[in-house]
């Protein structure tokens, strides 16, 4: 009788024994509730080496590595089988002194007769642990969201710099994140279903507090982007409606397709429909990545610990699960990779011609939705592509083929028949940060002024997080080399996760390498966090025989060190951490009433599509609620006391209609460290900029003031009519 | 109807009566139960065609709701390229008609194949009653949360503001349109001054409440300046805001 999977845990005690054969014996684990199903098997197990392997980490084992026969009743475990979080190679190579010897066939499970003492120390352990993790973890969880909320509103209430109120959200977080990782990490193996239920414990806590951030409607720029594409498919009924704030959005509309549909079918406002869609999306992703971990690993632990590292990434709780396109496009990614694993499975998935449905759809989905995650998917089928070829597996070589051309077609004949407009939409992004490696490699990148530095424990915080990576990611592959080199997702997923080094000097050496770092890591965190995951599990493990509680204590502080760092160094920034009173050219808190009023002004009395120029915290706004065409490289307008004939002439090439002017420029600092979207001085400025240089066009000949709300005045150029 | 058959019920029951809700025009609770049950079945009965009981647990629930993004998203593009606005109309037409094909498909495929297999009959799955009240509790703490911080919304205090305009469509327009908007939290008295090339001609008192506007049109050839300025009474000694047009003989 084969079996399909062995966990050992609990202080060497077999757990979890999945029996190919049906006919078998059931039997569950008094301490974790696993089934045990065995026929006439007899299991022996080196009792220290067990034991040993036991504490850190719930062992697991690919299936095909053991194999149990009825007719020698023992349990034969190969030399060469993989395992993850490294427990099972002590098992084959533990001495002959202490082997337990578990009959399956006679006793239950050895509890009872065989095992005495251990049923009364199993026993013992459960009676400690009279509540299941998962009750308390979610019941802590939902504890610290509703200190973040009490935060958050304590900023909007005008206590945004209160050291307490910046306690309380930081508590709040330790609350989700504390139990969730410990739980994860913890000495006590938890089940799949537990360890699905803590992953989506910590999901869903982020992504509420996500929604406590903006509970009313959406305030982040990204999102106000497509709320604007989304208006839009409601309003006209068609996909190509211009959005000026995201030219590209249309030319992708599958968020916006899904959620006027729900809007459309519900009758739920399109706030609430995109919260159900970003978050129903974020977590469709999240379970597809643990399925992926799992199947690789064939532990639901790794699977486990590599998701929560994946949580670390810097826009785990923002930009992943934001109501913006690619937040739809991430679980059709990983819906791919998860049927061309099961494609090309042994035995195969049935019905293949259902996965393969699947897969097709899938790619379309991706590529009708997102530019970067379809190429992201390309380049992902061609890597397991190779790696499959390099281990000599021809049939996942061969289905990834398949695969990998689908895609690069389908996303092909999109670019060009669909979205032409891509690549003008790209290319400046792709030359930036070729730019920035080229100054890299020639050795600059010294010059590159920060933006916003942040405060200094949050950077200690970053490089802590960054040189904890960096020396996990070696570990893991190391990992790889000695025991899953022959395993082509494993490889695919170590060559991946070299990419991560790549986002590093990103992150050191691009002006806004921060932000360009942290939408990369979306994509490079996955096989980073796998390959951080089997380095954690070998760390955790390699020492476990004698210093267990302090190994697994520190393990513990590294992960939350980096789940920290990604809420620190994440999205809101450190000087929006808290919503809170307006603040001059920021993000979320320059969405305020008087400026969405002003935009709302535009829309309705100049038409929709004017070209205006305005500072980068009114920027979205403008392009959202006014549905205008905002212009980004306008700096010059505003930082002179003179409107000279050459920013006249300027204004006309860049065919600007309207200026739009905050007073507050002149009263404060801005909050990101730019005034405008397109800033030279950006992280340059040390005083406000002068009120003159913002009053000046009042006394310009030619130039109408047409709208005055007190801090916001809008000025119509010469020549200019309404209308795009 | 044989119990394999049930599902196939209730789906296509929830299609009919998403439409005959949507029709009858019935409330936004009815129609947002019923409209996230048909939002949802194509992905289920998708995932019951492509699948059947081939997969199981967190992997059947991950394809189907990845079924259930997939209908609009394609559909979508299928209905625009035929020139069908996506409307409410037909988005219904589509969820439901998927819903019901793939109804009439998995009945018949039943029907042919017989009984269901019984192997891969999903586990009972008991949850035991101490997770329930923990699961139940966290929810409600959690949507309290999410109360508090709209609650904090609601309180959020910002500065009121008043928005005077002039406002012309293009350029051959012979007038232009005055207005003003009380958006200051209470009300408000105003007056407003209107004056072509300085001269005074038109003088309003505006009592405005909290959230009221009022807009006037007035002449413009454009062959002098017009001026419009608002004073927040009683205060008459500097202007609260105001707006301005050049004409071109200025």
């Amino acid at each position: 009788m084969a079996v399909d999977r062995v966990l050992v845990g609990h202080k060497g005690i077999v757990c979890l024994v999945v029996a190919a054969g049906a006919e078998g014996s059931r039997y569950a684990c008094r301490m974790c509730d696993l089934v045990t199903t065995l026929g006439d098997a007899t299991l022996t197990l080196p009792q220290e080496n067990a034991d040993a392997g036991a504490d850190a980490s719930g062992l697991a084992q690919k299936p095909d590595s053991l194999s149990v026969d009825g007719s020698p009743p023992a349990v034969a475990v190969s030399e060469s089988s993989p395992d993850p979080m490294a427990g099972t190679a002590r098992l084959e190579s533990g001495t002959a002194e202490g082997t337990a010897t578990v009959t399956v066939a006679d006793a239950r499970l050895a509890s009872q007769q065989e095992l005495p003492s251990r049923r009364g120390r199993h026993a013992a352990e459960r009676s400690r642990q009279p509540v299941s993790p998962v009750s308390a973890v979610t019941m802590i969880a939902a504890t610290g969201l509703l200190l973040v909320a009490f935060a958050y509103t304590a900023g909007r209430l005008g206590h945004v710099s209160s050291p307490w109120a910046n306690r309380a959200y930081w508590a709040g977080q330790a609350f989700i994140l504390v139990p969730t990782a410990a739980s994860l990490l913890g000495r006590r193996v938890l089940t799949a279903s537990e360890t699905v239920a803590v992953i989506t414990v910590l999901t869903v806590a982020e992504y509420f507090a996500w929604i406590c951030y903006s509970p009313a409607a959406f305030t982040y720029p990204d999102e106000l982007e497509h709320w604007r594409s989304t208006v839009n498919v409601l309003q006209t009924g068609g996909l190509s409606g211009a959005n000026y704030l995201l030219p590209i959005s249309p030319h992708y509309p599958g968020l916006e397709e899904v959620t006027s549909a729900l809007v459309s079918v519900t009758g739920l406002s399109l706030f609430t429909s995109g919260l159900i869609v970003a978050g129903i999306a974020h977590l469709l992703f999240i379970y597809v990545l643990f399925l992926l971990f799992r199947e690789i690993s064939g532990s639901h632990r790794v699977a486990g610990v590599a998701v929560l590292l994946y949580a670390s990434n810097l826009h785990f709780a923002s930009f992943d699960s934001m109501f913006i396109y690619q937040t739809l496009a991430l679980p059709f990614l990983g819906l791919t990779l998860l049927a061309a694993w099961r494609l090309a499975s042994k035995p195969p998935a049935e019905p293949r011609v259902g996965w393969l449905i699947l897969a097709v759809l899938a790619i379309i989905v991706t590529v009708a939705t997102h530019h970067v995650t379809s190429y992201v998917l390309v380049a992902a089928l061609v890597l397991i592509t190779v790696a499959a070829l390099l281990t000599a597996n021809w049939r996942m070589a061969a289905w990834t083929a398949v695969l990998a051309v689908l895609s690069a077609t389908a996303t092909v004949c999109w670019l060009v028949f669909a979205a032409p407009e891509t690549w003008t939409y790209l290319q400046p992004f792709a030359d930036e940060s070729l730019q920035s490696f080229r100054d890299l490699l020639a050795g600059g990148g010294a010059d590159v002024v920060p933006i916003s530095a942040g405060p200094l424990a949050d950077r200690m915080l970053s490089d802590i997080a960054v040189l904890a990576v960096s020396a996990l990611l070696p570990v893991g592959w190391w990992q790889v080399w000695r025991r899953l080199r022959h395993q082509p997702w494993t490889v695919a997923l170590a060559i991946g996760s070299i990419g991560w080094y790549a986002t590093v000097a990103i992150r050191l050496a691009a002006a806004d390498g921060s932000e360009l770092a942290g939408r990369a890591a979306t994509f490079v965190f996955v096989p980073a966090a796998y390959i951080a995951a089997l380095a954690v599990g070998h760390l955790a493990s390699a020492v476990v025989r004698r210093h267990a509680r302090a190994v697994a204590a520190a393990v513990l502080v590294v992960v939350l060190m980096l789940l920290f760092d990604g809420l620190a160094n994440g999205w809101p920034p450190y000087w929006e951490r808290l919503p809170g009173s307006f603040q001059v050219a920021g993000s979320e808190r320059s969405v305020e009433p008087e400026v969405i009023a002003a935009a709302e002004w535009t829309l309705k009395a100049l038409g929709h599509g004017n070209r205006i120029a305005t500072d980068v915290g009114s920027y979205p706004v403008l392009g959202s609620y006014g549905d205008q065409d905002p212009v980004r490289d306008v700096a010059y307008l505003y930082t002179s006391s003179v409107y000279t004939l050459a920013d006249a002439s300027r204004a006309k090439l860049q065919a600007l209609r309207y200026i739009w002017v905050d007073q507050r420029l002149s009263q404060s600092l801005p909050a990101s460290g730019q005034y405008f979207p397109v800033d030279p001085d950006a992280g340059k400025y040390k005083h406000p900029l002068p009120a003159a240089d913002l009053t000046k066009f009042n006394t310009q000949p030619g130039i109408d003031r047409i709208y005055d709300s007190g801090n916001i005045v809008i000025y119509q150029l010469p020549g200019a009519s309404h209308g795009p | 109807m044989g119990r394999s058959q049930v599902d196939l019920g209730m789906t296509a029951a929830v299609a009919v009566l998403t439409c005959v809700a949507a029709a009858a025009d019935a409330p936004v609770a009815v129609m947002t139960m019923f409209g996230i049950l048909l939002f949802a079945a194509p992905g289920y009965l998708l995932g019951q065609l492509l699948l059947g009981s081939g997969s199981a647990g967190l992997e059947r629930v991950a394809v189907a709701a990845g079924l259930v993004f997939c209908v609009p998203v394609l559909g979508g593009l299928v209905l625009y390229a035929a020139g069908v606005p996506l409307h409410r109309a037909a988005w219904l037409a589509l969820l439901a008609g998927v819903t019901l094909i793939c109804d009439v498909a998995l009945f018949l495929r039943r029907r042919i194949g017989g009984p269901a297999a019984p192997d891969q009959k999903p586990a009972a799955w008991r949850l035991p009653s101490r997770h329930v009240v923990a699961f139940a509790g966290a929810a409600v703490i959690a949507l309290g949360a999410v109360g508090v911080a709209r609650a904090g919304v609601a309180m959020q205090h910002f500065p009121g503001y008043t928005q005077l305009w002039l406002d012309r469509p293009n350029h051959d327009a012979p007038t232009v349109t005055l207005g003003v908007d009380n958006d200051e939290g209470r009300s408000m008295r105003y007056e407003l001054v209107l004056l072509h090339n300085k001269g005074i001609v038109a003088v309003w008192t505006l009592d405005l409440r909290n959230g009221r506007s009022w807009q006037h049109p007035t002449q413009f050839t454009g062959r002098y300046s017009v001026t419009a300025k608002l004073y927040r009474l009683p205060d008459l000694s500097s202007a609260y805001r105001y707006v301005f047009m050049n004409g071109n003989g200025n």
